[in-house]
């Protein structure tokens, strides 16, 4: 993909005054959140907040309360087992609740 | 869980990124995409790294070494990271290997970095190919969680003067008995 190229320019220092040095104006260019949001583009054209938010909206209070009462997930929360026990896998057939545990 | 690890993250400086997979969405969730996502959710709420900015100015499409490089140094900016994905059972097979790969490479140069992964029982396997220590817990419908959400949609009925207390409790049996056949 193509990168655009028409990153925002932020100017500082007047051309059209006369302070010392007419002929090299002082130009400092600053990124600003339009070239941020390019570099997320850039970084990946999956959105996964959109999405977030759409679970998120639909979910119900308390619902996953359970899991965090195991031992499993405090150990692994804690990184106790370090690399090797980095992976907590949830697993279960769809409409089981796996994506609104909150 | 996100929530909850974004609510300890905003306290105690860990970040936490997510991804949805998605069976319609498999054309764009190559490996490259998701580890930018990953990317995305640890830098996009602080200022951008030079590296990631000096990167993107060279003009071209970020490589899977490029994206591991700039993980690493992101991972290791912060004291701990989180990283969910959800339902990886509808993520693209062939890619899956690749993943998990990136995924183990991932927690081994940064051994702090905790992974949540949800998927229905066979996608276990791969995982486990790749972690063999993966802690998995098999998700069931909670009867407490699906009585109390029954009972909220209840109490939201339009209509309330078409339902009795036999009607109600007949609603509730029947929903828990139908759910603990999943």
């Amino acid at each position: 993909m193509a990168q655009t190229t028409n990153t925002h320019r932020v100017t500082f220092g007047d051309r059209n005054t006369n302070c010392g040095n007419t002929d090299n104006s002082v130009n400092t260019t600053i990124y600003n959140s339009d070239q941020d949001a390019r570099i997320m583009r850039w970084l990946s054209p999956l959105e996964p907040d959109d999405r977030h938010n759409t679970v998120r909206t639909n979910r119900h209070e308390g619902v996953g309360d359970w899991l965090l009462e195991l031992k499993e997930w405090k150990k692994w929360r804690e990184g106790e087992g370090g690399a090797d026990e980095a992976v907590f896998f949830c697993s279960g057939n769809p409409g089981v609740g796996k994506t609104h545990l909150r | 869980m996100i929530d909850r690890l974004r609510d300890e993250a905003r306290d105690g400086g860990l970040a936490v990124a997510w991804l949805y997979c998605d069976y319609l969405g498999q054309q764009e969730q190559t490996v490259i995409n998701v580890l930018g996502a990953i990317l995305k959710g640890l830098v996009g709420r602080r200022e951008i790294p030079k590296e990631i900015v000096a990167a993107f100015q060279e003009g071209r499409r970020p490589l899977l070494a490029d994206l591991k490089g700039m993980l690493k140094t992101a991972i290791d900016s912060l004291p701990q990271v989180f990283i969910c994905i959800d339902a990886l059972d509808e993520y693209l097979p062939r890619e899956l290997p690749v993943l998990l790969e990136s995924l183990r490479g991932i927690v081994r140069e940064s051994p702090m970095t905790r992974i949540f992964l949800t998927g229905r029982p066979p996608v276990r396997e791969a995982i486990q190919r790749y972690f063999t220590r993966a802690i998995v817990i098999p998700v069931s419908p909670n009867q407490d969680d699906i009585r109390n959400y029954v009972e909220m949609k209840l109490d939201r009925d339009d209509e309330p003067e078409a339902m009795d207390d036999v009607l109600r409790a007949d609603i509730v049996k029947t929903i828990l008995a139908k759910m603990s056949d999943m």
